[in-house]
């Protein structure tokens, strides 16, 4: 009980909004953590670089840094957005 | 009477954008930008830019153009397939207005673009296809005090990172939210912690003509800060040229960043060429100094023992290598021990250094409450032009 009390229920999506889910997850949880669970759980292409931003807040979360130290609040809205480069070949 | 006429039809070309109130169209003449990469985010960029009239562009690219560039890059023609990228795009850009200076420097910014040349330019747009690329354009920009303008795009998406570090030196770097899987693309194009590897290969992104372009205005807004204050920060947009959203995050400063968490506010640059010993010399002994460039500082195999050929890498830049040189000329087993370091004290840089700088770019020591970054390439503190290749 004063485990679910702890967790915050927040929503999370794709970029491209195909794939959303309301999670509960640990104030402790870091931004990479909750990354490498949305490419595990929606198959999302494992080679791909990902960030996470709180859409709510317009506020990048650092990989490292955890919810809580990232002001994260409950019902906030998460996007796994890709870090993108491409454009030409260069060094 | 010509120089009239000239002025005049400048002013009837900019017309449009007179009318628009906070356009600052003398602020975009002046502007100095360097384009990293001339594939299709970089046309989109320059283009752009010269439709704006910014003052001068100077496009950075090592590569050629191939046949499949052709369905996204707005300069390029079927005619320039085999010709460098830079030149091609330079060539057809400097024709929108003749009153933009469009310039071509082919080859590896690394190896073209001083700090010290750096530094007269405004900002930096990396339209390239690597994180290796946007990680030493960002530490470059920096130190050097210059806005930074990353562009990506996918099939779909297109996003801008802007860090305006001339005005907000202690905003975030690029590297303050890169996610690790991107240092570990970057660690596989290295063996031994800095050969070349001879069979890395390239992930291919697909791309099109819509996401480059919208990446290009994105970009070329940001470098002109169209709209923006000087006391922004930095951001990253992400945009949906399926779905037509858009959001936009701040991007807040990372403690032990790997790209700014040593550098202070702002680092100290000193012209350390000519003047390396005198430079070496007054930083103590026992600091510790990253070279921007892996070096190596040892050769031996671990089978047979020789050394025979140390003499022709000991010393030099790693990346100049490829993984090749671990095969021992003697016994022909892959077992050469190459031992390859960024990380010296300053005592050692003057011991294996004693006549001339390390084969880096720059070298940063951190020497009190900041850090101070010695330029390898600069002989004087007067700001430099990039390096052409001789014709």
């Amino acid at each position: 009980m004063a485990n679910e009390l702890t967790q915050l229920k927040l929503h999370v999506r794709t970029a491209d909004q195909t794939r959303r889910a309301e999670l509960a997850l640990a104030p402790d949880a870091t931004g990479a953590e909750i990354i490498q669970a949305a490419v595990d759980n929606w198959a999302l292409p494992a080679d791909t670089d990902y960030a996470l931003v709180n859409v709510t807040t317009g506020k990048a979360l650092a990989p490292d840094a955890t919810l809580a130290a990232s002001g994260v609040r409950p019902g906030d809205e998460l996007e796994v957005q890709p870090v993108l480069v491409a454009g030409c070949k260069s060094a | 009477m010509l120089e009239r006429r000239g002025a005049g039809m400048r002013h009837d070309r900019h017309l449009r954008h007179a009318l628009i109130d906070w356009f600052p169209q003398a602020r975009v003449r002046a502007a100095r930008i360097a384009v990293v990469g001339a594939g299709a985010v970089g046309n989109e960029v320059v283009k752009n830019l010269a439709l704006l009239g910014a003052g001068a562009i100077d496009v950075f690219d090592f590569d050629r153009v191939e046949l499949h560039n052709l369905t996204r890059a707005v300069f390029l023609r079927e005619a320039d397939v085999g010709a460098p990228k830079a030149s091609a795009l330079a060539a057809r850009a400097a024709e929108v207005d003749p009153a933009v200076r469009v310039t071509a420097v082919e080859g590896d910014f690394w190896d073209t673009l001083p700090l010290a040349a750096l530094a007269g330019y405004d900002c930096a747009v990396a339209a390239v296809d690597n994180f290796e690329a946007r990680v030493r354009l960002n530490r470059m920009c920096r130190i050097a005090g210059v806005d930074f303008v990353s562009a990506g795009i996918d099939s779909r998406l297109a996003s801008l990172e802007a860090f305006p570090f001339a005005s907000n030196p202690d905003c975030a770097c690029y590297e303050c939210h890169l996610p690790e899987s991107a240092y570990q693309r970057i660690a596989a194009r290295y063996s031994c912690g800095g050969l070349r590897r001879v069979a890395a290969a390239e992930r291919l992104v697909p791309t099109t003509a819509i996401t480059a372009s919208v990446a290009g205005a994105l970009a070329a807004s940001a470098a002109l800060r169209l709209g923006r204050d000087a006391g922004d920060g930095a951001r990253r947009v992400l945009f949906d040229t399926i779905g037509g959203g858009a959001s936009v995050a701040a991007l807040a400063r990372r403690a032990g960043c790997a790209g700014c968490g040593d550098l202070g506010e702002r680092p100290r640059v000193l012209a350390a060429r000519a003047a390396w010993r005198e430079r070496i010399a007054a930083i103590a002994d026992d600091v510790a100094v990253q070279t921007s460039d892996p070096l190596i500082v040892g050769y031996a195999c671990a089978r047979c023992g020789d050394r025979s050929r140390a003499g022709q890498y000991v010393l030099r830049r790693a990346r100049d290598f490829d993984d090749r040189i671990a095969i021992c000329a003697a016994c022909g087993e892959p077992a050469v021990r190459i031992d390859i370091r960024d990380e010296f004290t300053a005592a050692e840089l003057v011991r294996l250094y004693p006549d001339r700088p390390p084969p880096a770019k720059f070298a940063i020591a951190r020497a009190g409450d900041g850090a101070l970054c010695l330029d390898f390439e600069t002989d004087d503190q007067r700001p430099q032009q990039p390096q052409r290749r001789p014709e």
